[in-house]
């Protein structure tokens, strides 16, 4: 029990961490990491449902999809192009960063190490079972390895793009055009393309 | 289960068909020892639960995978007088907003954007197949961005 108790201490951290993108942006009171995961898991389960797809294991990918944060921290597709003069961060914002194929593998395969670790360390007192079970899950969302896998990895993203809409309507403090940019390239699922159009009915055509 | 074709590459197929071996053997070799049986105690074994589910994660990757299998289609190289159109397999160089990227147009089981992979049902990949070099792509939903066409090449194996 004290190591299933310390883990939950350890991922409690998580209500509090405000998630880097929003503060690179200046946006006031941002989100945090637990509450992108909390509304994740509402749209993964809500929104697999006509799927075929396996909603138990969504659900706990979905839980547990950010939880090397925890020691990792959350990184942004910005963090290796940042001058460290501020003053150039909005224009560099306003656009979806383009990368070399090679400059995207180092990024990938730097952030799967580096975040692996750091759940290594978080899970390492589990009982075995559960930290097989939360490792693979891990895993298989940043692999895209099943079909669950590759749901979770759009929905991350269309929660992201649906937050960044909220921010965006309410302040217009930011563009909003790397979010659509991202998604446009990312996202294949007909469940969550649909959805997407729904986003944009609602956000842009007023 | 759903009868859509997977569009995969050599080396794609090779993996998955690697991982519905090692899964077939690693089922073998639990349900070798035996289930536990349930039926001896009133209480709910733990690991037997544990183990249950395991095995039926285990079976249902292993039909996945089993499907994929059954229809997956090869990408190929086309023929070199075709090698101008972008096609499944093709890698395109772009410049999008005076910035270059380079993806690779590839079936959903491989895309993954963050290595330069991108689907080719994604709304980015669809607008993206049968264009030529010097063609220029809108995504226009909701925000206009263009993609203008530079270098296509085929590195299939």
């Amino acid at each position: 029990m004290e190591n299933l108790l310390n883990f939950f201490i350890e991922t409690g951290k998580l209500k509090s961490k405000k998630r880097k993108g929003w503060i690179f942006r200046g946006v006031r009171e941002p989100e945090t990491i637990a509450s992108h995961t909390f509304r994740m898991a509402i749209m993964s389960w809500l929104l697999s449902r006509r799927r075929g797809l396996n909603i138990n294991k969504i659900l706990k990918m979905s839980l547990t999809h950010d939880l090397c944060e925890v020691y990792a921290g959350d990184t942004t597709p910005y963090d290796k192009i940042l001058p460290k003069d501020k003053k150039h961060w909005k224009k560099i914002f306003d656009k979806w960063p383009r990368l070399s194929k090679k400059e995207k593998e180092k990024i990938f395969l730097g952030k799967y190490k580096k975040e692996n670790e750091a759940l290594n360390k978080l899970t390492l007192k589990l009982p075995s079972v559960l930290k097989k079970e939360i490792r693979n899950l891990w895993a298989d969302y940043e692999k895209g390895l099943t079909k669950e896998g590759r749901f979770v990895r759009q929905i991350d993203r269309v929660e992201n793009l649906l937050q960044a809409l909220e921010y965006w309507d309410a302040k217009k403090q930011f563009a909003i055009e790397p979010w659509w940019i991202q998604i446009e390239e990312l996202v294949d699922n007909p469940i969550l393309l649909e959805f997407i159009k729904a986003l944009e009915k609602k956000f842009h055509r007023k | 289960m759903e009868e859509k074709k997977f569009y995969l590459t050599k080396e794609g197929l090779e993996r998955i068909k690697k991982e519905y071996q090692d899964l077939k053997n690693l089922k073998f070799s639990k349900t070798k020892g035996g289930v536990p049986k349930l039926w001896e105690s009133e209480d709910l074994n733990p690991e037997y639960l544990s183990f249950q589910e395991d095995l039926s994660f285990l079976e249902a990757r292993l039909a996945e995978l089993e499907n994929i299998v059954k229809n997956a289609e090869l990408i190929k190289s086309p023929p070199k007088e075709k090698q101008n159109i972008i096609n499944l397999g093709a890698t395109v160089l772009v410049e999008v907003d005076g910035q270059n990227d380079e993806f690779t147009i590839v079936g959903t089981l491989e895309a993954n954007p963050a290595l330069g992979k991108i689907s080719n049902e994604s709304p980015v990949g669809r607008l993206l197949l049968d264009h030529r070099v010097g063609d220029e792509v809108t995504v226009s939903s909701p925000i206009q961005t263009i993609y203008k066409i530079k270098k296509i090449r085929y590195r299939i194996s």
